[in-house]
């Protein structure tokens, strides 16, 4: 009660120092700041090629006679990319029919995965070895639009490799 | 010469002080250190249907740089591509032990493997590289592009 409060006195904080300590960090972020363009992607999975004819050893040829699909066991639809020499797309085919143009190939996929009916559910890429990624990725672009008969988007590619003067031998 | 009132005359560092702090919280906030791992020489493809996903951080990310020759490169440096994959493949598959996250997966790794090719990259050298990642578990992979209103 009878205590007496010491002397109050002003204490002031030396902000310069302070100052100077934010202004260094400030220009440490700034100098370093480097805005990063924003990138797309393409989500796949991608197992290891299969068989196109998902055949299990048990099964005997001609064993089920209720099955005459000419297709029946065809799970896999095979898209071919041929190359020219610099790296172009040369041409396409979807199994043996060729395809003149990505819009093309993007209807000829729809009318065949979209049939409630195909059997497809995986798409293996043959690729000519010299194609250059950006060309390849036109058609994976065309490939991951496409929507299963069951309504299930395709996400499963392989690729294969051909050589590059693979459509010359054929 | 003399001053005036003989005062001294300290301007107020506070508001300046408050401002510079902002600054700083916004670079902090705003600095990507996963740019690092990118190497942003490199000319990604265009696709016009290419969106950023954002992952949120849940997954596992394997970025692999590789240049118009085939070039594997990590933080700039360049790594041997087998040697480099099978390592982190044996990383990966200790960590979803770590995590027990590994379920009926068999051998298949959840790690997404990131691949940011260049355009230009030859077909049969990017192939390599995903048969590597195949033959080491990894079944994921995400194929980087830029969006063509994103392309400068």
């Amino acid at each position: 009660m009878g205590r007496r409060r010491p002397k109050q006195t002003d204490v002031e904080l030396n902000l310069a120092a302070m100052l100077d300590m934010a202004f260094q960090l400030l220009a440490f972020f700034i100098l370093t700041f480097k805005p990063s363009p924003v990138e797309g992607q393409i989500t796949l999975h991608l197992p290891p090629p299969q068989p196109v004819a998902n055949l299990q050893a048990e099964k005997q040829a001609g064993e089920n006679t209720a099955d005459i699909s000419p297709v029946a066991g065809l799970e896999t639809l095979v898209v071919s990319l041929f190359s020219t020499s610099s790296g172009d797309m040369a041409s396409m085919a979807v199994g043996e029919v060729a395809i003149g143009s990505q819009k093309e190939l993007d209807t000829r996929l729809r009318t065949i995965l979209k049939d409630p009916g195909s059997p497809f559910d995986q798409v293996i890429i043959q690729v000519d070895s010299a194609l250059r990624y950006e060309e390849l990725m036109q058609v994976v672009d065309v490939c991951t639009r496409q929507t299963l008969g069951n309504g299930q988007k395709l996400s499963k590619l392989s690729f294969v490799e051909l050589p590059h003067d693979a459509k010359a031998q054929n | 010469m003399s001053h005036s009132h003989g005062g001294s005359a300290e301007p107020n560092l506070t508001p300046i002080l408050d401002m510079v702090f902002q600054l700083i919280t916004f670079f902090m906030l705003v600095i990507n250190f996963k740019s690092a791992a990118m190497d942003l020489s490199l000319k990604l493809p265009v696709i016009g249907s290419a969106r950023p996903v954002d992952m949120q951080g849940q997954e596992d990310l394997l970025i692999l740089n590789i240049d118009s020759k085939g070039k594997l490169r990590v933080f700039g440096v360049e790594k041997d591509v087998d040697r480099y994959i099978a390592t982190e493949a044996e990383v990966s598959r200790l960590a979803a032990r770590g995590r027990k996250s590994q379920d009926a997966a068999g051998d298949d790794l959840r790690t997404i493997v990131v691949v940011r090719a260049d355009r230009a990259t030859p077909f049969h050298l990017l192939n390599h590289v995903i048969k590597v990642c195949q033959e080491h578990g990894f079944r994921r992979f995400s194929l980087k592009a830029m969006n063509k209103i994103e392309e400068t």
